[in-house]
């Protein structure tokens, strides 16, 4: 429910910031067309009022005759609340009428132009007179009288009240435009958000509805993006249901496998009681024994595998030494081999670091040289070997232990992992639970666990180890 | 140019009674006149105005127990002389300034003398009525004709410029010298009348022609005008301001003032506070005085048609309404009132004044 609550904020906090990006981009990009927009506008009233001007200057008998048009005031005054200034020169910049002590006219400027003899362009330029911001134009007008022509500029110039003001109200505009833009859009974000999310509550529903105990799949309806969410939880719930179910087969068979040979131990021990003749009561009572200790076997294998079940969970792995782990191992086993008349012969000198559960590890080669020491005929070898290859991506080690015993048939290899499996003509004595242990050590190490067939015959148990980088060490 | 009054008008105003001029006092050879304040602490407003000061003294007394601590002094001047003392003088520049030349005051306003005034103008005011916050019209006065009726004999009074012009050419050689100007080129406001007639009318050019040709007085104000008008000197006076000619008219029933049916120029008024008062609150609060419904009240029971249309009575824009008039053509406050003051442009106009009048007066400015 949190987890809902938290992904809806994040994606309200990520589309808040998107549209604040986007609105203040776009107020943004207003505020300079504003600017230019009104820069343009007026500008082509000051240049209309200008020319206006500069079409009323005429020349008579050699004297320059300046009638305004009262039609360029009143271009001028469409900017209501600005105050506006002229003059008109002539080219020795006596002012000819109008105000006579406008600013930084740009007279350099004016000159280079006119020699250049190309027909002047009109100059905008800004200063400040009489206490404001004021945006000038110049323009100049070649008169011409038959043989006589004279040259005069006409400079107009006006405050930039009405134009600050446009674009001000343009702005204004577009912050309307903007944050109505930013609501509606703000609110179809929401509705959206709601409905993309809606699914995921569906499923919530689905799972809370149902009972503890039902561990089918979920069959609801979702979009395709979150159709791999439910799929995991299926597959997870999958899982579950077969570990349950493996967990109870697990208990019903060790139940079993202690209270046969139990009921064996009891019958033996009344018989023994029952036995006149000492020579044969003695037998039955090394029978017991013999019974007894395979029974301490497994159910020393079954705490075993419970107390590895706990390290599974609670225990850090450590960096160790594969090689130093996998000798001494060899060590502890060998007296006892060779009681069996067998011989346990570790090959190669890798030597290679992995991090790990030492004693789970130890328990797994435990199981697994016991094992082959066990399928190996009398005087056979059992051969532990390690070696390590490194490839591109990784260091590897890959353990073997080789057994020349009978092997393990295609269809036994089938369940050999499974809790006490015996295969039917096996007659070695055993619990049926080393190997699986073996293998679940090995998986939770992450390493790859198979079975091979060794030539001519017997067993070859590799587990395949990912090492510790160099660098690391 | 200036005419002297050489007396101090004083006036006191004792509370609750009614106000009574004093004994004239000689001052400095100006026609300047004091209104006293109410209290010890006083702020000094001073006034520059083209308006006949026994017009305008209600309003000052009226501002004065509204603002008790406040003297205000007035000095009446014509509309030139106004201008060129503000330029002339920049130590006697005035707190606030009111003329009807609203050329020459659209001048100073654009050129950077005037003071904002922020809060906001009357909303009975039309919009166009000021500039910028700055310049603010407050009176609504046409331009006029004022024909002494003893001419007529028999002929109908002329109503438009066309008519005008007929009864010129009717009456011929009588008109000799008995037609009355404003010089425009010592009266500011003969100046923006004139002008702007010959922006509307298109033929002005035979007005001109015929004031020429009967050789038309010259005056440089509206009281010898209307004096010589009712003296027989005279006996059309033409773009003349209606305030006073109304006035006269009421007094002297065979004095007929005229609005023009063609068309009817109004000028308004107009005050801006001096940008460098040393009072700016009192001067914000005179020019917002001046345009509330009691100043302008004030004004039009003074003879003077204020700008406000919401107020009645006999002197009021109402009641000019109903009298026979033309299309009422306000010269408008703007940057249009710049080219009045073009110096080029006013050449032009003076060459053709003086080429009808045959005057060769060198440009007074």
């Amino acid at each position: 429910m949190s987890k809902t609550r938290s992904l809806r904020r994040q994606l309200l906090v990520m589309t808040f910031i998107v549209l604040l990006f986007i609105s203040s981009l776009a107020l943004w990009g207003a505020h300079i067309y504003a600017n230019r927009t009104t820069k343009i506008s007026y500008d082509r009233l000051l240049y209309g009022a200008a020319l206006q001007m500069v079409e009323n200057i005429t020349l008579v008998n050699g004297k320059v005759i300046i009638d305004l048009p009262i039609s360029a005031f009143e271009t001028l005054s469409l900017s209501s609340s600005d105050r506006a200034f002229y003059s008109i020169m002539n080219t020795q910049y006596q002012v000819l009428t109008g105000y006579k002590d406008l600013p930084d006219i740009p007279f350099p400027q004016l000159i280079r132009e006119s020699q250049q003899n190309q027909p002047i362009k009109p100059l905008y330029y800004e200063s400040n007179y009489r206490g404001e911001r004021v945006r000038f134009i110049i323009l100049s007008k070649r008169l011409l009288e038959a043989d006589k022509s004279k040259t005069v500029f006409v400079i107009v110039g006006q405050t930039m009240e009405a134009r600050a003001k446009a674009a001000k109200e343009f702005n204004q505009i577009a912050l309307q435009f903007v944050s109505v833009f930013f609501i509606i859009t703000m609110l179809l974000l929401l509705f959206v958000i709601w409905q993309v999310l809606r699914p995921l509550q569906s499923i919530k529903q689905a799972i809370t509805e149902r009972s503890s105990l039902d561990l089918s799949a979920l069959d609801i309806h979702v979009p395709s993006e979150i159709a791999p969410l439910v799929g995991s939880i299926n597959y997870f719930m999958a899982q579950l249901d077969n570990t349950l179910q493996r967990l109870e087969r697990f208990t019903a068979e060790s139940a079993h496998q202690i209270r046969t040979p139990l009921a064996g131990l009891i019958s033996q021990a009344q018989n023994a009681l029952d036995e006149k003749d000492s020579a044969l009561r003695k037998q039955q009572l090394e029978n017991i024994l013999e019974s007894s200790q395979l029974l301490t076997q497994t159910v020393n294998q079954l705490l075993n595998r419970a107390t590895l079940t706990h390290r599974f969970q609670s225990h850090p792995f450590s960096l160790l030494s594969l090689d130093e782990l996998i000798k001494d191992t060899c060590r502890e086993l060998v007296v006892w081999a060779l009681e069996k008349h067998v011989e346990i012969a570790y090959v190669g000198d890798a030597k290679t670091n992995i991090l790990g559960d030492e004693f789970a590890l130890k328990q797994m080669l435990h199981n697994i040289i016991e094992n082959a020491v066990k399928y190996s005929p009398e005087h056979g070898t059992v051969e532990v070997e390690l070696m390590t290859q490194s490839t591109a991506l990784s260091n590897q080690a890959t353990l073997q232990i080789r057994d020349q015993g009978v092997g393990v048939c295609y269809e036994d290899k089938l369940h050999i992992f499974e809790y006490f499996y015996r295969s039917a003509d096996n007659v070695a004595a055993g619990s049926g639970i080393g190997l699986s242990i073996a293998k679940e050590v090995a998986e939770h190490h992450k390493a790859i666990f198979r079975l091979k067939d060794n030539q001519p015959t017997g067993l070859i148990v590799e587990i395949v180890f990912l090492c510790v980088e160099e660098s690391k060490q | 140019m200036k005419y002297y009054l050489a007396f101090l008008f004083c006036c006191f105003m004792a509370s609750g009674a009614d106000s009574h001029p004093s004994t004239p006092l000689p001052s400095n050879t100006t026609d300047t006149y004091s209104y006293p304040s109410l209290a010890k602490q006083t702020v000094l407003l001073t006034v520059h105005g083209a308006l006949d000061r026994a017009l305008i003294a209600p309003l000052f007394r009226a501002f004065i127990a509204q603002h008790p601590h406040t003297q205000i002094q007035y000095t009446e001047l014509n509309t030139n002389a106004l201008y060129q003392t503000f330029l002339d003088a920049p130590q006697d520049r005035p707190d606030i300034m009111m003329s009807p030349a609203m050329d020459l005051q659209f001048k100073l306003v654009n050129d950077g003398f005037a003071l904002r005034n922020d809060s906001p103008p009357p909303q009975s005011l039309p919009m166009d009525s000021q500039w910028r916050q700055e310049l603010f019209g407050f009176t609504y006065e046409p331009i006029v004709m004022v024909i002494n009726t003893d001419i007529l004999t028999g002929s109908p009074l002329p109503t438009s410029r066309e008519q005008l012009l007929t009864l010129i050419r009717d009456k011929d050689h009588l008109l000799d010298g008995k037609i009355g100007l404003f010089d425009i080129k010592k009266v500011g406001l003969g100046y923006l009348a004139w002008s702007y007639d010959s922006q509307q009318y298109r033929t002005y050019g035979r007005l001109l022609e015929a004031f020429g040709n009967h050789k038309a007085q010259l005056y440089t104000d509206t009281h010898t005008m209307l004096e010589a008008l009712l003296k027989g000197d005279l006996f059309i006076a033409y773009n003349l301001v209606g305030s006073y000619a109304f006035q006269w008219s009421k007094k002297y029933p065979w004095i007929v003032t005229l609005m023009p049916t063609d068309y009817t120029s109004i000028i308004m008024r107009t005050a801006f506070i001096n940008r460098q008062t040393t009072h700016p609150k009192t001067a914000k609060s005179f020019i917002d005085f001046l345009l509330s419904h009691q100043g302008q009240s004030l004004l039009e029971a003074s003879g003077i048609t204020p700008l406000d249309r919401h107020i009645t009575g006999q002197n009021s824009r109402q009641a000019l309404q109903k009298l026979p008039h033309g299309i009422f053509r306000p010269i408008p406050l703007g940057l249009e009132l710049l080219i009045q003051t073009d110096s080029a442009k006013k050449q032009l106009i003076y060459d053709e004044w003086n080429d009808a009048l045959g005057s060769s007066t060198p440009l007074s400015q």
